[in-house]
């Protein structure tokens, strides 16, 4: 596959949230809003491209039995890069995000690119399926949020949609307050879901 | 909505299903239904017509594709979830309430018969979450005795309690009152009378299992006595009213009656029924004495919903190592 095939599978052909259903800790709890979408799938981005270039790296020199630990110990270094970073210049974002942004470590789209892509294939490779993966999260993790956050505050990233339309229609918005609580995140899960699952089947 | 009767011959193209035992649930809920109407005004009836209409054109259009009937328990779904709507509650909420009851209650788990949860009580804790300003906050009181709502659109509507608030704040009203339904209150739930005389029936019809009312009706009942005797002793202070106004108020009767007794969603084996009716039962006194929520009969029939299937799976499971040990014994002696 070339490098064009490696970037873009991620980001439809195989998408980590709508295609390979990975990750659903971080996508059903975070996103309450647009802006913690794109918060933790950059975040999560970040992690993948810089674990994906360093077990790249080290593949040849790490025994396959202790693999799996050693790939742990250096996903953990960078999430704490991240996460320090993020507490440091995004302290409202580190806020929303919380407990969320620790537990990177264990996502398992990270650790499945390390096992199942960067121990196999170099450097460059690695870094751009890396890339790929982690812009895939974030659209999905922003398609997600907006989706949430425009039934259940009326708004995407801050900006007033549908309150606003509905008021320049004479009427005034009520938001649909489950769609920022948990069961809104599997009710608009399974709903995007089954629409991309539909377009695929028409494609077919 | 049993087996049975859906083998009923029909008419081949026809648009509904006809399920005698869903029909005669909604005429049995047409008592409390025109009670309704009498108590709060015509609008009440406005909203009945809206859930109706929007519940059987979500069921169309999920099955107008797969050329099949809509199916009569569709009536039922959106008489209840009209009944337990407050009076003043804003029209498209009653539509979204009842697309969402239908479709993700119902047909997204394939249609009728095939629902893990009450859909009635799906949508209602949909909108209850939802739009908790416009299911609570404004009531229609009660007022004079005749006409009272006839030759009003809607009965002048306050911020007030409801008699099953009243009850917890230490200001009850008088049981007759609560009995007949003379009080305020979502649309159908005021009246006991009524509610349990459909209920007798469609018990004695059996579309309703009589276990599954006596197990719940009985736990909560026995635990709200107990309840309401350590409060009387001083040894709590819940201020837990007692049995018979916790019976009388709030969507009790139409919970233990109609909601907890849907047979799509309820246990299907005996002994589960008692276990089942016993789960709501024991979480609807809980949480209405310990909980948030001035009422605790939508959640406790959502739970016991949920354990349904374990609890049938369990006493299957133990039915079948019973006989089978019985079996063996009989060998061994012969």
């Amino acid at each position: 596959m070339g490098y064009a095939a490696e970037f873009s599978k991620g980001i439809i052909k195989e998408n980590p949230v709508f295609k390979l259903v990975l990750g659903m800790c971080p996508t059903l709890a975070v996103t309450t809003s647009a802006e913690n979408g794109i918060g933790m799938g950059l975040a999560a981005m970040f992690v993948l491209v810089c674990s994906n270039a360093i077990v790249s790296l080290i593949r040849n020199i790490v025994p396959g039995k202790v693999r799996i630990p050693v790939f742990i110990v250096v996903i953990a270094s960078f999430v704490t890069i991240v996460d320090l970073t993020m507490n440091a210049f995004f302290h409202p974002l580190h806020k929303a995000l919380g407990l969320f942004i620790p537990l990177i470590v264990v996502n398992c789209i990270i650790l499945g690119r390390a096992e199942a892509f960067a121990n196999r294939n170099p450097v460059l490779a690695s870094i751009v399926d890396g890339l790929g993966m982690g812009i895939g999260f974030t659209l999905a993790l922003f398609i997600l949020g907006s989706v949430r956050e425009l039934l259940g505050n009326g708004t995407i990233l801050g900006v007033n949609i549908l309150g606003a339309a509905l008021s320049a229609a004479g009427m005034t918005f009520s938001p649909v307050i489950v769609m920022i609580l948990p069961p809104g995140a599997f009710i608009a899960l399974g709903l995007i879901l089954g629409v991309i699952n539909r377009m695929r089947r028409a494609e077919a | 909505m049993t087996e049975k009767t859906s083998a009923g011959a029909v008419k081949k193209q026809s648009w509904v299903k006809y399920q005698k035992p869903n029909v005669e649930v909604t005429l049995a809920l047409l008592p409390p239904a025109l009670f309704g109407v009498y108590n709060f005004g015509w609008r009440a009836l406005l909203v009945i017509l809206v859930a109706q209409v929007f519940g059987f054109a979500t069921e169309f259009a999920f099955v107008y594709r797969q050329k099949k009937p809509v199916t009569a328990a569709v009536f039922v779904t959106s008489m209840l979830f009209a009944l337990i709507m407050p009076p003043t509650i804003p029209l498209w909420i009653v539509a979204v309430g009842v697309v969402f009851a239908v479709t993700f209650g119902k047909m997204v788990f394939g249609g009728f018969g095939q629902n893990p949860f009450n859909p009635a009580m799906t949508g209602r804790a949909f909108v209850y979450i939802s739009f908790p300003v416009a299911m609570t906050a404004r009531w229609s009181q009660a007022a004079d005795l005749w006409p009272r709502g006839l030759d009003n659109y809607l009965v002048d509507a306050l911020t007030g309690a409801t008699p099953l608030t009243a009850g917890a704040q230490g200001a009850p009203v008088p049981y007759w009152q609560a009995f007949f339904g003379f009080t305020g209150g979502s649309i159908g739930e005021t009246s006991f009378l009524l509610i349990a005389l459909g209920g007798a029936y469609i018990l004695y019809k059996k579309y309703a299992n009589w276990r599954i009312v006596v197990a719940t009706a009985g736990t909560a009942i026995v635990l709200q006595t107990i309840l309401y005797l350590t409060d009387n002793f001083g040894l709590t202070d819940h201020h837990a009213v007692d049995p018979l106004y916790m019976t009388l108020t709030g969507g009790f009767g139409l919970g233990v009656f109609y909601m907890a007794t849907d047979p799509v969603s309820s246990a299907s084996t005996d002994t589960g029924r008692w276990i089942y009716g016993a789960i709501i039962g024991v979480a609807t006194v809980v949480i209405r004495s310990f909980g948030n929520f001035p009422e605790g009969f939508m959640f406790a029939v959502l739970l016991g919903n949920t354990f349904a299937p374990i609890v049938d799976h369990t006493v299957r499971e133990r039915n079948k190592a019973k006989r089978a040990a019985a079996a063996l014994r009989k060998g061994a002696t012969t």
